[in-house]
């Protein structure tokens, strides 16, 4: 096992430090800075530290109300309009709100501003401070319950799903992860294929053969880039929670974001069996062609039949648990994927969970048993692909019989 | 062949192989013994390589058997191997240093061994101040000069050397000489395969000729010579001695002015002299026994079993 924990470390390094890595590892975090950035700088660029005015003719807004918002000095009051205008247009306020005399009849509140109109914070402190004073002389917790409003929450019959309207954005994760947990799988098995194929193109393979089985080498190989995997996972995880974290100080919608806990437990279970599945498919591809670039083009078409569930995406969302919803998700390639998306948009029932998840771990295990035969029988075959009967002698443990005789035989 | 013995390094026994309908190996059987420089010849495609890979247990033999290091060959005996194979390559896109110190990790050493061991090859083989060049950037010679390093850095009881001097301008043919000559003299086994028979003739001590699948000659150089001394003469003098009975093959003349013959297997000496004197178009200034190298005696060898065959 030493041998297979080095030939793991080897591929670990010598990808983690290869530019293009960096480059699809950063991108993401990147993205999330950027877009954080031209939040703040937004924020920033809005921001205008001169207090608001108001003219409270209806005799509304209360001293106490005004004191339990925000800043004190936030709002400041004018007897008339006049006064108020000559203020804004003095420069000593950014814009002040009007209460006519019929504001308890009619509601109306107007908002003078010179040019832009003061943001949303403000504006919402001042509906807070309206709302406080209409409701001056009711208890507290009644105050406090119409001032949050109605929170609604839907819930299964189950009980195993909610969706409250105060974190729609739970509704969006799942998705979010999906997308990202399958490019991840993507671009680690085509790692793993560029790596099989390495001892080829290169050929090691004899040296390799000589100094250690062909199991712990490919062992090692899928280990090391399974390794890869988690590793860029782990940066993107980390940045979407740095992310999320000065995003909810941001944006108030933010800070409803729970940890999905049953979802993560799915993503667990499906991740390894998945990766396990696509990176036998790729070992298998790296063994039979002798040529990179081959392999990469049947590698593009498999990575297709991994990706189907964003093609039908629109017959995804509009019936969730449809036929062709639950037969993507019993189909191994597409089952991840599937019960990610379908995973925002209703229950999946546990029964096509479970078998779902039993049908992906036994092509999982085949593909991996095919795989270390097919690379057993390919990787002394240089400069042409390994036919068919080969591949289906080495499949029934036989030598592969015509494998060495076109050309191979070097002396 | 006697049976099974942990006194010698390598013990191969009537290998058979086939792809297809391709018999690759047919019957070949040798030994190897430590301290030894062992030769593998053969014309191309004779199966000299796949016998290697199934010394080597790359292949599994259809028949016969291999012991290395008295016994079939397991994980752990492969860290006393060190293989060089024709088909030469490293990683091309990593760099050389941290290349070879992986390969040597790989056969068991640890790694500051393994660095100090690739440190003192590097430095011999003029490859040190290259160490952390990619090696694409190297040239074929030193490409060839580190493959060296990865089968020599753990040091290997059992040295499989596969034409081991290609690609290499004569200073470092002498130097990769030497180097496996120090391997033998420190006791270990080296196993050659090349084309170059003066290389052969110069280090080998036993070989084994492999022809069509076949080993059709097998023991000490030095006997083998003796064995078929009488089976080249060196003639001077003019006219067409290409076209003469018993002659399988004529050089023509070097340095010394003479022509080399080689002589059909049961032929003699004698009889080419009876022959070539009573040619009208052939005169002879000088004609002389000769000494029989390796080259004539793998002509006479591999072209007498292909005469033998045709005939057959």
């Amino acid at each position: 096992m030493r041998k297979a924990w080095l030939v793991a470390r080897h591929e670990y390094l010598t990808m983690v430090r290869k530019r293009s890595f960096a480059l699809a590892t950063l991108a993401f975090p990147v993205l999330i800075a950027a877009f954080l950035a031209l939040t703040i700088f937004l924020a920033l660029g809005r921001s205008d530290d001169r207090p608001l005015g108001y003219v409270d003719l209806a005799g509304v807004l209360t001293d106490e109300a005004r004191q339990a918002g925000a800043a004190d000095d936030a709002f400041i009051p004018f007897a008339s309009e006049a006064a108020a205008l000559a203020a804004l247009q003095a420069g000593r306020i950014q814009a002040y709100y009007l209460l006519p005399a019929g504001y308890r009849e009619s509601g109306a509140v107007q908002l003078t501003a010179l040019s832009e109109a003061p943001p949303d914070s403000a504006q919402r402190a001042f509906d807070a401070m309206l709302r406080a004073s209409l409701l001056a002389g009711q208890p507290l917790a009644v105050q406090q319950r119409l001032a949050d409003g109605v929170n609604l929450t839907v819930r299964s019959i189950d009980g195993r799903r909610e969706f409250s309207q105060s974190n729609f954005i739970n509704l969006l994760l799942p998705f979010a992860a999906g997308f990202f947990f399958v490019y991840a799988v993507l671009s680690s098995a085509g790692y793993l294929l560029q790596a099989v194929a390495t001892e080829k193109e290169n050929r090691t393979v004899e040296i390799m053969a000589t100094t250690l089985s062909p199991d712990h080498l490919i062992a090692g190989k899928a280990a090391g880039l399974l390794a890869v995997a988690l590793t860029q996972l782990a940066v993107w995880v980390a940045a979407l929670v740095l992310g999320l974290a000065v995003g909810a100080a941001l944006e108030p919608a933010l800070r409803a974001v729970e940890v999905p806990w049953t979802l993560l437990a799915v993503i667990l279970l499906y991740f390894l069996p998945s990766f396990a599945l696509i990176g036998g498919m790729m070992i298998a591809i790296g063994s039979v062609f002798s040529e990179m670039q081959q392999g990469q083009q049947v590698a593009g078409i498999l990575n297709l039949l991994f990706m189907a569930p964003f093609f039908v995406l629109i017959v995804l969302f509009a019936n969730p648990d449809g036929p062709m919803a639950v037969g993507m998700t019993l189909f191994p390639t597409t089952s991840f994927l599937t019960v990610l998306i379908r995973w925002g948009l209703t229950t999946i029932p546990a029964w096509q969970l479970a078998l779902s998840w039993l049908l992906l771990t036994l092509s999982a295990a085949a593909s991996v048993w095919a795989a270390a035969r097919i690379y057993r029988a390919g990787m002394l075959h240089y400069g042409q692909r390994l036919s068919g009967p080969a591949i289906r002698a080495a499949l029934r443990g036989q030598a592969p019989a015509d494998e060495l005789a076109r050309g191979h035989t070097s002396s | 062949m006697n049976p099974l013995d942990s006194h010698t390094t390598v013990q191969v026994e009537r290998l058979k192989k086939s792809f297809g309908a391709v018999q690759a190996v047919v019957d070949v059987s040798f030994e190897v013994y430590p301290g030894e420089v062992f030769g593998l010849l053969g014309p191309n495609g004779a199966g000299k390589t796949t016998s290697i890979r199934m010394m080597l247990d790359i292949f599994r033999p259809d028949a016969g058997r291999v012991a290395v290091f008295g016994g079939p060959m397991d994980e752990a005996k492969k860290n006393r191997i060190g293989y060089m194979p024709e088909e030469r390559g490293l990683y091309r896109d990593l760099r050389l240093e941290p290349t070879l110190v992986y390969l040597a990790t790989l056969k068991g050493l640890s790694e500051p061994a393994a660095k100090g061991e690739v440190t003192g090859w590097l430095k011999r083989l003029d490859l040190y101040e290259h160490r952390s060049k990619r090696i694409q950037e190297l040239s074929k010679g030193m490409q060839q000069k580190a493959q060296l390093i990865a089968t020599l850095a753990h040091s290997p009881d059992l040295l499989v050397v596969d034409e081991p001097f290609s690609g290499l301008d004569p200073l470092n043919t002498r130097l990769v000489k030497q180097i496996i000559q120090e391997q033998a003299d420190a006791g270990k086994t080296v196993v050659m395969s090349t084309h170059q028979m003066y290389q052969v003739e110069a280090m080998c001590n036993r070989i084994v000729l492999i022809d069509r699948g076949h080993s059709v000659l097998y023991g000490r150089v030095d006997e083998i010579k003796r064995r078929f001394a009488g089976h080249a003469v060196s003639v001077a003098g003019s006219g067409d001695f290409a076209h003469v009975p018993g002659v399988l093959e004529a050089r023509p003349p070097g340095e010394n002015g003479a022509w080399r013959l080689a002589l059909q297997p049961g032929a003699e000496p004698r009889d080419l002299l009876r022959t070539l004197a009573s040619r009208p178009d052939v005169s002879i200034d000088r004609f002389e026994v000769a000494e029989a190298s390796l080259d004539d005696i793998f002509i006479t060898v591999v072209q007498g079993q292909r005469a033998e065959a045709s005939d057959a």
